[in-house]
């Protein structure tokens, strides 16, 4: 599925090819507060299948506890958060960020991670698969 | 009830009170864009109460009716922190994810239902 991806503002657009079984909820700590809300919805993309189109993000690096540094792409101009990868010259794969895309109707989540984070009030998503972390 | 809220990398960080029975999920186009996220959850607090750390970056959101609402976040990682009145706020309306007493806050009400997205709905968040 082809997916269109823009900042609120319009400076930065990418567009990419996912498979959308493949749509996640986030529901860790850090994706609670770089979102601003309950939890992230993201999608992955092959890097040959992603292709920047317009504007240069600014990347936050994310380190985990884990060690794990992670580049968070958002636009430095509106904030809308864009797109995640690991912070390497060249990432292999893309977590695209489903409320920027075009099709995020289109794009429901098959899967919750991170649950021993969530807010208890989510916990209403019922039906879906439970990881307690990834 | 007074509640802390700190961006991701620490340079923000604010405090504010609010009502925690009037908690609310905006549902719409704008909010889904601006979090990445299908909906966002948020609380106002009146500007008396708000003391902000740290210097935020305002964008402004020009809405349909012409409505110029300043979105504040953190210019290093972007965490979205609150939005205002573009000119002598009276009130603030605070991005719950980065607060710290998010556990203990639950949704009472959404607004902008008609662009919910439709899984979202599905589920029925808040009436489980």
């Amino acid at each position: 599925m082809n997916v269109h991806g823009s900042c609120h503002c319009g400076a930065i657009a990418f567009e990419a090819t996912v498979d959308p079984e493949r749509t996640v909820i986030c529901h860790c700590n850090a994706c609670q507060v770089l979102t601003g809300t309950a939890y992230r919805v993201t999608v992955p993309a092959k890097a040959e299948d992603f292709r920047l189109l317009r504007g240069t993000p600014r990347i936050y690096v994310k380190v985990a506890d884990s060690g794990n540094r992670r580049a968070n792409a958002f636009c430095g101009d509106c904030g809308s958060p864009l797109y995640s990868h690991d912070a390497v010259d060249q990432p292999t794969r893309y977590g695209l960020r489903v409320g920027t895309l075009r099709e995020r109707r289109d794009l429901v989540p098959r899967k919750r991670i991170w649950c021993e984070a969530a807010l208890e009030w989510t916990e209403s998503l019922d039906g879906m698969a439970k990881a307690d972390r990834e | 009830m007074r509640v802390e809220g700190q961006c991701h990398c620490g340079e923000i960080s604010f405090s504010a009170e609010i009502d925690p029975e009037q908690v609310i999920l905006c549902h719409c186009t704008d909010c889904q864009v601006l979090s990445g996220s299908p909906f966002r959850e948020i609380a106002v607090a009146p500007i008396d109460s708000f003391v902000l750390n740290g210097t935020p970056k305002a964008y402004v959101k020009v809405a349909a009716s012409g409505n110029r609402r300043a979105q504040m976040f953190c210019p290093n990682c972007a965490t979205p922190l609150y939005a205002c009145a573009e000119e002598n706020p009276t009130s603030v309306t605070l991005r719950l994810g980065c607060v710290k007493q998010r556990p203990m806050l639950k949704p009472s009400k959404e607004v902008w239902p008609q662009s919910a997205l439709p899984w979202v709905r599905a589920h029925d968040l808040l009436h489980s």
